[in-house]
């Protein structure tokens, strides 16, 4: 029964039936299910199907957004039960697009991802300066900042976020990744940023990796 | 134009038509505030690209935010990037039912179309195209980009009613800009290019193909771009748009895509503006130039490109040596 029910809750996620997540979440926990097995053999479950789809191009951005937004939702109605029980995210992450930089999408599709993979994803926004990226991370403990850009005329803004890093003395504590259309490899080689990746769903693996330490 | 395009794919030489409009400002010493405000200046900067490059034609400042704002977006303008939307200004179907459709002349739109009149004045040895938004990159604007991705699936008919409606303003723009004397239209659809096919097929192409059919003819051709990532799979309802021509992004390998186009459609793209024009250097550029048309040029409906519209603050070493690779590459050819 409770295979059955959690396998429901990973596919109605996986088709962004939000409401349906919510009411077998609930349900799930009325059946005695633990808290962590809901959320890593349903919700997180059907996160990584889509995340896989994704990257293999056989779902696409809407598709990804709504199953995320499904897991939200089911996750709200875990939340208070996974602190009773001591269930702690993998990781802590904050995220935000560069200080000058509106655009946004990119950011909201990593964040879903991280969070699709069981990280807790602090959301700055856009236009985040250096030092609010910085102090973020010591005043919530996250052990990975990602910046994203889209335009040339701010991605510079990711240097400035990795001397800041070195200025408030974290730069070993926490791992700077970054993302968007204008940067590339060889960009976060000479800032010093510790990873540049191409999509979400790497991001999303990278974060893992570095959030195990 | 129609005669124009043939007359390209059978030409043995090819002229480059990257999107190249922005990096006038530093030919002019301006800020791009100061260009996206004068009409003057706008017609000036396209006629100064056009004397010191050899493009195919001469494009118009494909700026995003122009049609967003005549329907009452707010926009944040800066000095030294395109005018980016902010916010949202439909929030659901009452408001997408109340949302009247502009005139063409509100905002910006009339200095715009005001451009393109000076422009071809000035311009009289080459094709003058004007930029311009596709339905669902507007209609994205006005909802939010991430909101509407999502709304396709819990408020179709809220994104409709918002579709028909930039529809209805892009067909009156678009025909302003003929009027004006351009001899066709850009059109960007980039958001359009984050959907899965499906969606694609029923929130984007349908739009466009109404804005074709409305002012595309032998004088005034449409077209299309969109530099997103999964145009690859959605080539047949691309062009079931029925515009002239075809432009895409650096997102995917041009070469792939030119195995999926008719051969006697013009198809251009698409050597990254950010990553190699505005960042990399003369020889970088040269070398991702020529990558592309090593791989595409046996393709005579192929025309080599910029994959999206070059940053205004892209080096002009990096654009000459674009167009230098180029003339070399047909020259030794």
């Amino acid at each position: 029964m409770s295979f059955l029910i959690l396998s429901e809750i990973s596919e109605n996620l996986q088709r962004g039936k939000a409401k349906i997540v919510v009411e077998l979440v609930q349900k799930a926990l009325d059946e005695g299910i633990a808290p962590d097995a809901i959320l890593n053999e349903g919700l997180l479950a059907g996160m990584n199907v889509i995340g896989e789809k994704f990257k293999n191009n056989e779902v696409y951005v809407p598709e990804v957004l709504v199953a995320a937004r499904a897991m939200n939702k089911g996750t709200a109605i875990l939340k208070p039960h996974l602190v009773a029980a001591g269930v702690q995210a993998t990781g802590k992450v904050c995220i935000g697009t560069v200080q000058g930089d509106l655009h946004d999408i990119g950011k909201n599709l990593v964040k879903m991802m991280l969070e699709g993979k069981g990280l807790e994803v602090i959301d700055l926004g856009t236009d985040v300066s250096p030092e609010t990226f910085v102090q973020t991370a010591i005043n919530e403990n996250c052990q990975v900042i990602c910046c994203s850009a889209l335009l040339t005329t701010t991605m510079g803004v990711m240097e400035d976020v990795v001397k800041k890093a070195v200025e408030m003395g974290v730069r070993d504590k926490v791992k700077i990744m970054i993302g968007g259309a204008p940067v590339n490899e060889d960009f976060c080689q000479k800032i010093g940023a510790d990873c540049y990746t191409p999509d979400a769903a790497s991001a999303a693996d990278a974060a893992v990796e570095f959030c195990k330490g | 134009m129609k005669q124009w395009l043939s007359d390209m794919i059978a030409s043995d030489t090819k002229t480059a038509l990257p999107i190249l409009s922005f990096p006038s400002v530093s030919l002019m010493g301006i800020t791009v505030r100061e260009l996206i405000s004068d009409s003057d200046r706008q017609a000036e900067g396209m006629k100064l690209v056009a004397d010191r490059v050899k493009s195919a034609v001469a494009v118009s400042l494909m700026d995003l935010s122009v049609e967003a704002e005549c329907f009452g977006a707010t926009i944040r303008v800066s000095d030294e990037e395109v005018p980016t939307v902010i916010g949202r200004l439909v929030n659901d179907e009452d408001e997408a039912t109340a949302l009247e459709v502009p005139a063409v002349g509100t905002a910006r739109s009339g200095l715009y179309v005001e451009s393109i009149r000076k422009a071809v004045q000035l311009i009289t040895d080459r094709p003058v195209l004007a930029g311009i938004i596709g339905p669902f990159s507007l209609a994205a604007r006005l909802l939010d980009v991430t909101e509407i991705m999502m709304d396709c699936y819990d408020e179709p008919d809220m994104v409709h009613t918002v579709l028909e409606k930039c529809t209805a303003f892009l067909i009156e723009y678009a025909k302003a800009y003929k009027a004006a004397g351009a001899n066709g239209i850009i059109m960007a659809e980039p958001v359009a290019g984050l959907l899965s096919p499906a969606l694609e097929a029923e929130f984007s192409s349908p739009y466009v193909k109404q804005i074709v059919e409305a002012v595309q003819d032998d004088s005034f051709i449409v077209v299309y771009h969109n530099c997103g990532d999964n145009v690859l799979r959605m080539t047949e309802s691309i062009l079931s748009t029925g515009a002239d021509a075809y432009h895409f992004g650096n997102s995917i390998d041009m070469a792939d895509m030119m195995a999926k186009m008719p051969t006697d459609t013009v198809v251009m793209g698409n050597v990254d503006p950010a990553g190699v024009l505005r960042q990399g250097a003369p020889d970088t550029v040269r070398e991702a130039t020529l990558k592309v048309m090593n791989k595409c040029c046996s393709y005579p409906n192929f025309v080599i490109s910029s994959g999206c519209d070059i940053p205004p603050a892209t080096p002009w070493e990096n654009i000459d040596a674009f167009f230098a690779t180029v003339e070399a590459y047909y020259n030794h050819q």
